[in-house]
């Protein structure tokens, strides 16, 4: 199974384009978008779940075009939205009944299916409350259950994680891994460890262009070498961020331990070089695209 | 001061921004039209028996006023309240909570917020009645203070009063939209009653927010003084096919605005003050919190620890039941009416099981003409979210994305509001069959699709509840008085049955073709 993504291109008006000429090829495995807000994540995921049209492009899944014929993914796709909502009168059962109806779910074996999802995500003692009570990560995990309804060969997650406590995070990642072995994951997130973790591939975007695409070992190359750590007076920090871009600092009494991405060749003095990480990767690609 | 500025501008904006705002203005406009009908119309606005006025500045000026002061007054109440419910809805609330803005402060901007709203669409009626006197004038002269100064004092303070009386409702029945409209209609027939009744040749000031007793007065004495009659009463409201010989016509050169009826609209508008200031000691300021019983809390914390040691099982797609497709939408339409059912409080329904027993024994044609439109405005909240609530709740995402959203998800929608609507005629319905009174049957099932179409197609082009729930009760109003031309469910009766049948036949196909074809582009353009 692959998705083949050519020349997507979404014009929101004069001004604002959501993509820009964004070809991809995502096969089997768990594809991972990175890129900061605007970068146009939401907006491709919109698109491939059918419920925006680019302005121009295609999208084949196995040969079939699925803008012409949304129907065709419809039946097999689990989408998580990042802003979704639920009907607050149902409750969880009511509600994966609903959501199953709608992706033409049915038979005798769907309750069952239900009770194994809701245990899935930690919910089968919360299952008769009106889903109105439920916190923001019990929304959450209600949502990845949904997406799982149909036995989906499409999975699309846009910012999972979001208010996941760090247990349930860690939870969420052993599932996506479980269900990838036979489907397309297609996941989007701000938080770089949860990507790390759980992505075969990670794709990085900004300005609704696509910047690189790799396994993550690639990825992570692209930023070795360039990447040091250095303990500098407080008062030194301000003059280090004008010249390096400055990934994270951690203040140790007196002094703060820096870690940098050169942005020239000069390595400041004292500086150790360290192995880079998806995330300073991701940072060094996203700026040195400015 | 500068924070409750910015407040009753945001808000305002954020009101008028939208497309149901830009409808509503178009409906005003076409509405204030009507309030001054030429001489040759089926229907008239203010009617003197055997008299007509002639279209003079002073009366077309006040004329449109005080309709706009009736009328505006009558569906302004539904158009604004809900300002603070969208800051609940939004969670801006939460944030507004936490300023330093007093609970009088936020409830007076929300006041004025609501008056320039409804000033706004006062400001459309204004200028379509300057345009009225040109197109209806026969050769009298303009006077811009025909005009101006009704509109100040009949609209200005009934407006500001209704804009308080949306904002104390509110606050002490924020969560029962239904009840503040059974509430607000009860007061208004009250008013309105209390209004017509007084026979006098002075006006009630007092007990009339619009100005329409000291309009009629006027009026009254007019043609009681030129033609030496002694007219008791001036019919006011569309009336429809109740038109009188017209023998003569009267000069009438306006109101006298006395200080007695100046006092008056300060006390209107004092009165809502007040009664905004009084509500803010009850408001909420978005604290929803009720305090739990001892019992409560410890079964509450019971219940998170128990949570807290289930272990996850995860999710093994090998042990999970197949997938068996079923693309029916029966179970659409199952949890439509539950969700149908469930909105709302559950007392509410005894109110509907009181009206719906009522049906069973009263004269039928009373069922049908009174009852029945009051029993299915009742469920007005329920049908406008019909096809909103997805996109309120944000879960048109999953509908959009789902399998032929158009063909099994909206049919199920209209389907299941129909089957409330069909269910709670019943009574009618089988008396009617009963009576082998299958022309009557036809009407109630062709104004149950119709109103439930009606509320879908103005849900998907508004992206809202509001245009509906007023155009709605208009409909209602209408319908309780016998007004052909709204009759939408054969309360009334027609010339032609099979022309009747084949008008609500073509609205209904019209009503559906608009729902779908922009649904259709909706579901492909998030």
């Amino acid at each position: 199974m692959s998705l083949i993504i050519t020349d997507l291109t979404k014009q929101y008006n004069k001004h604002k384009t959501g993509l820009a000429d964004y070809s991809i090829t995502i096969d089997r495995g768990i594809l991972g978008l990175l890129g900061p807000n605007g970068a146009g994540k939401s907006t491709l995921m919109k698109i491939i779940a059918t419920i925006s049209k680019p302005t121009k492009g295609t999208l084949l899944l196995d040969g079939e075009d699925i803008v012409k014929n949304p129907d065709s993914i419809r039946k097999i796709l689990g989408y998580l939205p990042q802003d979704f909502g639920v009907y607050p009168n149902l409750n969880a059962y009511e509600f994966l009944e609903y959501i199953a109806a709608m992706k033409g779910v049915g038979g005798t074996g769907l309750r069952k299916r239900i009770d194994m999802l809701l245990e899935g995500v930690n919910l089968t003692s919360d299952a008769k409350r009106p889903i109105g009570t439920y916190s923001g990560g019990m929304k959450q995990r209600i949502g990845i259950a949904q997406a799982l309804l149909n036995d989906p060969k499409i999975l699309i997650f846009d910012e999972p994680t979001v208010g996941l406590d760090p247990e349930e995070r860690v939870r969420f990642r052993q599932l996506i891994s479980d269900l990838a072995d036979d489907c397309i994951i297609i996941l989007s997130s701000h938080i770089v460890s949860d990507i790390e973790t759980i992505a075969d591939e990670v794709a990085i975007m900004k300005n609704g262009i696509l910047i690189d695409k790799a396994i993550q070992s690639d990825i992570i190359k692209k930023a070795e070498g360039k990447v040091f750590e250095i303990l500098v007076d407080n008062d030194q920090l301000t003059a280090l961020k004008t010249k390096h871009q400055v990934i994270n600092t951690s203040r140790q009494k007196d002094k703060t331990k820096v870690r940098y991405i050169i942005k020239s060749h000069s390595i400041e003095p004292g500086s150790i070089a360290v192995n880079a990480t998806l995330e300073d990767a991701y940072l060094f690609l996203t700026q040195s695209n400015n | 001061m500068r924070y409750i500025y910015s407040i009753i501008k945001a808000d305002y904006l954020q009101r008028t921004r939208s497309y149901a705002f830009l409808i509503t203005l178009a409906v005003t406009i076409y509405a204030a039209y009507s309030f001054v009908p030429p001489p040759t119309a089926n229907y008239t606005t203010l009617n003197v028996p055997g008299y007509r006025a002639v279209f003079n500045s002073a009366w077309v000026g006040h004329l449109s006023a005080i309709m706009t002061s009736v009328m505006l007054s009558l569906y302004g109440f539904f158009l604004v309240n809900t300002g603070i419910k969208k800051d609940i809805d939004t969670e801006v609330g939460l944030i507004i909570a936490t300023t330093p803005i007093t609970n009088f402060g936020y409830l007076l901007s929300k006041l004025i917020s609501n008056f320039l709203v409804l000033l706004t669409i006062a400001g459309c009626t204004f200028l379509v009645s300057i345009g009225m006197f040109f197109l209806r004038s026969t050769g009298y002269p303009f006077h811009i203070a025909d005009f101006v100064l009704p509109y100040l004092l009949f609209v200005v303070p009934a407006l500001f009063f209704i804009s308080a009386l949306a904002i104390v409702a509110e606050v002490f029945l924020g969560k029962y939209s239904i009840v503040q409209y059974v509430l607000f209609i009860f007061l208004f027939g009250v008013i309105t009653g209390g209004i017509s009744s007084n026979k006098g040749n002075t006006p009630v000031v007092f007990i009339d927010p619009y100005g329409v007793s000291t309009m009629t007065t006027s009026i009254k004495n007019t043609i009681n003084t030129q033609f030496h009659e002694n007219i008791k009463e001036v019919s006011f409201g569309f009336i429809f096919g109740e038109k009188h010989k017209v023998n003569k016509t009267f000069l009438w050169e306006g109101v006298t605005w006395t200080n007695i009826y100046l006092f008056s609209r300060v006390l209107w508008i004092c009165l809502g003050i007040g009664l905004v200031y009084l509500s803010s000691f009850f408001f909420h300021r978005f604290d929803f919190e009720r305090p739990m019983s001892k019992k409560k809390k410890i079964k509450s914390h019971e219940h998170q620890h128990e949570t807290l040691t289930i272990a996850p099982a995860g999710i093994s797609r090998a042990l999970l039941p197949p997938v068996v497709a079923d693309y029916g939408i029966f179970p659409f339409i199952k949890t439509e009416l539950l969700l149908l059912v469930r909105k709302g409080s559950k007392w509410f329904w005894l109110i509907n099981a009181g009206v719906f027993v009522s049906m069973i024994f009263v004269p039928l044609d009373i069922a049908h003409a009174y009852i029945l439109p009051v029993l299915w405005f009742l469920q007005v909240t329920r049908w406008s979210e019909l096809a909103t609530k997805e996109k309120t709740n944000r879960l048109h995402y999953f509908t959009y994305s789902s399998y032929k959203p158009l063909q099994r998800m909206l049919p199920a929608q209209i389907l299941a509001g129909v089957i409330l609507a069909v269910a709670l005629a019943l009574p009618i319905i089988v008396r009617y069959l009963i009576a082998l009174d299958i022309y009557s049957v036809i009407n109630i099932f062709g104004g149950a699709i119709f109103i439930v179409l009606l509320a879908v197609c103005l849900g998907i082009i508004s992206g809202g509840k509001k245009l509906f729930e007023i155009i709605f009760f208009i409909l209602t109003y209408a319908a309780i008085e016998k007004i052909p031309v709204t009759d939408y469910l054969g309360g009334v009766s027609h010339g032609s049955h099979s022309g009747y049948m084949a008008t609500i036949l073509m609205l209904i196909v019209f009503l559906g073709l608009i729902s779908f074809s922009v649904r259709n582009y909706q579901s492909r353009h998030l």
